[in-house]
């Protein structure tokens, strides 16, 4: 016996059906301002709605570039498989690094449904027009990055997406509370790899000290410059809901704590929190480097693109004959056809009936 | 896969899809027993077969599902037409909320001089005339 | 006595035991080993979802070789633990079968040789299914029920591929002519099998579960038109691994031979 309601769970039926920015005889700009309306208001948008351009672009912008950065994080972390020294280890690793792979295709979905077909998106991706986030651009060097990487890395992303699990586009929000659900144990397991070798020989400590130092300055730069809430168009449409500021600082606020308790010490003397405020000021991140690093300029950027395209070439054979793409992107269902759907988008290759 | 699908369904053979393009596969999860199935995502696939396959993996490799659920997007029909899930005039009488008796019980209690009996819990076999409101 | 020495019948004599670690250990490095090549689909496999599926896969299979290695710990009784044997021992000294030893190849080397593996495994454990050796027999059960994932999975895929005239298909044969000459060292026979057999240990020799293993594969190759393996040597089938491997356990163990005696 299905749950009517558990596919919609949303908005409730009457409230979706009669949304007034789905209907077809209003003209473009009324159905902008109802849209507009509705979604500063807090209401969802589902795959089969009626978008403006700029929101629909928006979105797939986000969550594109949020699934090349699950799918490029495989790399730094890959080659960690094989020489992980324990077997507990090597099957938590394996399990974290499928994951991120699972979240590359949970989020590839949620990017297809707004009319990119996948195809696309890796093409676009190794031909550097798309990015992926500054923290995968760096090599690893020791086992001591794994457990950095694993605690700090994924909880400053995790900081990032319990924050998008209210955002205005559903089905990005549902992806990013099974995500988070599944993150929790990456960190759990990072944590446990870093407590393990700070508790350990002198040589497993200074491994991993070495390691934070390398790997701070990634991730104060992670979250991105300071911007301005009131003219990010993605807080506008609450495609994301907090600034990269605020993000920041909640993982400052969480995290140093905990690093310091280790015994560990932070590279950065700048590091401090106000009491009274309860805001850290830290040292400037390097604005340069971030920019250098995410227009593929980073160590390893060029190195693991071209491992991507060699690999993505050496598979080639397999979609043509057995695994190929659709022509067209993957559109959602709807028993009105796919010309609303599609007609919206221009220049992107939405899929045509 | 299992040892309870219908006979009709064989899906040693690729039933669905031509086997060959990946297409969209809705996947449903039933969390544990007793609970309805509910809509958890979609994996691509060329049939039927490695749909299910994936929908595992997916879906299920935590042991996260007591059942899965795994269809065609294009085999589903979905209805979201106002016209016919909201029609505009009235059908309170198919709701409770469209049976307000609240004055018209005051009035016949009034008229028989009886007032609005007590809430009992259910037991067998009590006075005929009782909880009755 | 550990629990598990003391599910031993009371007759094991000191050489059948030894035949029994040899064949715990064969199992356990098989499992270890296969998954090496498997991982190294991550984030590269023709699918997103295939790229899962792989993964899950080869964490099976690591998932068995640690439930063996502990096992095989315990049954010695000597203070090593299931990471100290599946890690600290020489290249030479591991016993995984030679067919394990081909690199991870292309998309359809892959799986050519899951098939092969997948296949003479089953065959194998169900040679294991009524060992009088309760812990091991109780955890054979638990593989085999895992295992038929592995087989469909291995199945679907090789059917897919020989039946797409062309390129997929000319690259499965291929593979699957590559790996010929080592696909049957999964049953390599082991010293002192035939204790092993005599004391119910396990059901058959090594032999006869290798012609069980070709009756089985035989009616899909036939089917398909595919090249089946012959018989013949599988002389040291176990014992000789080669530069890949050799350079695979250098890799394997880097992290652990770089702070020996470390808690990681």
């Amino acid at each position: 016996m299905t749950d009517p309601l558990a596919l919609d769970p949303v908005l409730a039926p009457q409230d979706r059906a009669r949304l007034p920015f789905n209907e077809a005889d209003l003209t473009h700009d009324e159905r902008f301002g109802h849209f507009e309306e509705h979604v500063l208001a807090g209401g969802k948008v589902e795959s089969t709605d009626w978008m403006p351009d700029e929101y629909r672009q928006g979105v797939l912008r986000f969550v594109e570039m949020h699934a090349n950065s699950e799918l490029m994080g495989v790399l730094p972390e890959r080659e960690w498989i094989m020489r992980a020294p324990t077997l507990r280890r090597k099957l938590a690793l394996t399990a974290k690094v499928q994951d991120e792979v699972g979240h590359a295709q949970l989020l590839y979905r949620v990017a297809e449904d707004l009319g990119k077909p996948r195809e696309a998106m890796f093409e676009d991706l190794l031909a550097g027009k798309t990015k992926f986030h500054n923290v995968f651009h760096y090599p690893t060097f020791s086992w001591a990055d794994i457990g950095i990487i694993a605690w700090l890395v994924d909880a400053a992303a995790i900081v990032a997406q319990q924050a998008l699990r209210d955002s205005s586009y559903a089905p990005y929000a549902r992806t990013m509370k099974k995500i988070c659900w599944e993150e929790s144990v990456h960190i759990m397991h990072g944590r446990d790899v870093v407590v393990t070798m700070v508790t350990g020989s002198a040589g497993q400590r200074a491994a991993i000290q070495e390691a934070l130092d390398r790997w701070w300055g990634p991730l104060m730069q992670m979250h991105g410059p300071r911007s301005e809430r009131a003219k990010d168009r993605d807080i506008h449409w609450r495609i994301k809901a907090k600034t990269s500021e605020e993000l920041r600082q909640e993982f400052l606020t969480i995290y140093v704590p905990r690093i310091r308790e280790l015994g560990l010490t932070i590279p950065d003397a700048d590091l401090v929190l106000d009491d009274a405020t309860g805001i850290w000021a830290y040292g400037e991140p390097d604005w340069n480097e971030l920019r250098t690093v995410v227009t593929n300029h980073g160590p390893k950027s060029e190195e693991r693109l071209a491992f991507r395209r060699d690999n993505r070439e050496a598979t080639q054979w397999v979609r043509d004959a057995i695994l190929r793409p659709m022509a067209s992107g993957a559109p959602p269902r709807s028993s009105e056809g796919d010309g609303r759907f599609g007609a919206e988008v221009a220049g992107s290759q939405a899929a045509t009936s | 896969m299992t040892d309870q699908q219908p006979p009709d369904r064989d899906l040693d053979a690729a039933s669905d899809g031509d086997g060959r393009t990946l297409e969209p596969w809705e996947v449903f999860r039933r969390e544990k027993d007793g609970d309805p199935m509910r809509h958890g995502g979609s994996v691509m696939a060329p049939d039927a077969l490695l749909a299910v396959h994936y929908a595992r993996e997916l879906y299920g490799r935590r042991q996260e599902s007591a059942a899965l659920w795994i269809v065609r997007r294009a085999d589903i029909h979905d209805l979201a037409d106002p016209d016919l899930l909201q029609p505009p005039l009235d059908r309170s009488f198919k709701k409770p909320g469209g049976y307000v008796m609240r004055d018209k019980l005051a009035a016949a209690r009034q008229q028989s001089g009886q007032a609005k009996p007590k809430a009992r819990s259910s037991r067998p076999a009590g006075p005929a005339g009782t909880a009755d409101r | 006595m550990t629990t598990t020495r003391s599910a031993l019948a009371a007759s094991i004599d000191p050489a059948t035991e030894a035949a029994l670690d040899e064949l715990m250990l064969s199992m356990a490095d098989d499992e270890f080993v296969i998954g090496f090549s498997d991982s190294e689909w991550t984030g590269i496999a023709p699918i997103l979802e295939e790229d899962i599926a792989m993964s899950s896969l080869a964490q099976d299979e690591l998932g068995h070789a640690r439930a063996l290695y502990e096992l095989l710990a315990d049954l010695r009784g000597d203070g090593q633990t299931a990471d100290a044997i599946a890690y600290d021992r020489e290249p030479g000294d591991y016993r995984h079968a030679r067919l394990l030893d081909h690199g991870r190849g292309d998309w359809a080397m892959t799986i050519a040789r899951r098939y092969f593996y997948d296949t003479a495994d089953g065959t194998r454990l169900e040679g294991l299914a009524t060992s009088s050796f309760a812990p091991l027999r109780e955890l054979v059960d638990k593989i085999r029920r895992e295992e038929r994932y592995h087989v469909m999975h291995a199945t679907t895929w090789l059917e897919r591929l020989a039946r797409h005239p062309g390129e997929p298909r000319e690259r499965l044969v291929a593979a699957l002519e590559e790996l010929a000459p080592d696909a049957a060292t999964v049953f390599t026979p082991l010293d002192g099998e035939a204790q092993l057999v005599e004391t119910g240990l396990i059901a058959e020799p090594m032999t006869a579960l290798e012609a069980r293993w070709r009756a089985t594969i035989t009616p899909l190759f036939v089917g398909l038109d595919l090249p089946m393996p012959p018989s013949g040597d599988l002389d040291r089938g176990r014992t000789t691994h080669g530069e890949p491997f050799r350079w695979l356990w250098g890799e394997f163990t880097s992290v652990r031979r770089s702070d020996p005696g470390a808690i990681w």
